[in-house]
């Protein structure tokens, strides 16, 4: 069972960035909830060897942009 | 999804058997929070060790001129209050929920203690991962700051 702990940094805006853990590597072009808001992520990268089933990986992510809110609805 | 199996996601128990985790589970209580609540003060004493299970966490940290400043927000599989269980000091930051039904396991020190005594592989698994744990979270840091 692979475990992706993820570094989540936001560019954009003043933002503190998240940890979380997730299920799956997360991908360019992939929304994610940071809290109660929603980012997508432009960036990944391995930010530590992996060990055991945990893998450590740093994504940054920007703000929605009016096109990419259109494309939900 | 039961305990174990949550526990099992978490890096802070990476290497455990099951029946280890089985031990480190019959010591985790559940905790629930409403948005805003907060899990622990700044300069508090602490002797609990926090799992995020569910939900966001934000973690602040008071300025000099009395200003609290976001550092990061913890999600699932991440652990708070790592600090204080290792060198029993206050607490380094206030911990609040920043999403509803945000829920953790709480592990109390000298449960934590108790079981590292009578299992010392347990002790030494656990302090690794903290030591790797403290090391991502630098690294985050480190990230949000350049």
């Amino acid at each position: 069972m692979a475990i992706f702990k993820v570094s989540y940094v936001v560019i954009g805006r003043a933002h503190p960035g998240t940890i979380a853990n997730l299920d799956h590597r997360p991908e360019i072009g992939e929304r994610v909830m940071l809290g109660d808001e929603e980012f997508i992520v432009v960036e990944v990268i391995d930010l530590m060897p992996p060990r055991g089933d945990f893998h450590f990986i740093h994504a940054t992510c920007r703000p929605l942009a009016e096109e990419d809110k259109q494309k939900i609805t | 999804m039961d305990l174990k199996q949550l526990l099992r996601g978490v890096m802070l128990f990476a290497g455990l058997t099951d029946e280890e985790l089985e031990q480190v589970a019959a010591i985790c209580t559940e905790k629930r929070l409403q948005r805003g609540e907060v899990l622990a003060q700044q300069g508090a004493p602490g002797d609990d060790l926090f799992i995020v299970t569910n939900g966001f966490l934000e973690i602040s940290v008071a300025g000099e001129d009395n200003s609290s400043k976001v550092v990061v927000n913890l999600g699932q599989g991440q652990i708070i209050g790592e600090m204080a269980l290792i060198d029993q000091g206050p607490r380094s930051a206030t911990v609040r929920a920043i999403s509803d039904n945000a829920v953790v396991q709480v592990i109390r020190r000298k449960d934590f203690e108790k079981l590292c005594e009578e299992n010392t592989r347990i002790g030494y698994v656990v302090m690794k991962d903290i030591a790797a744990d403290l090391s991502f979270k630098l690294r985050h840091r480190n990230l949000t700051v350049g």
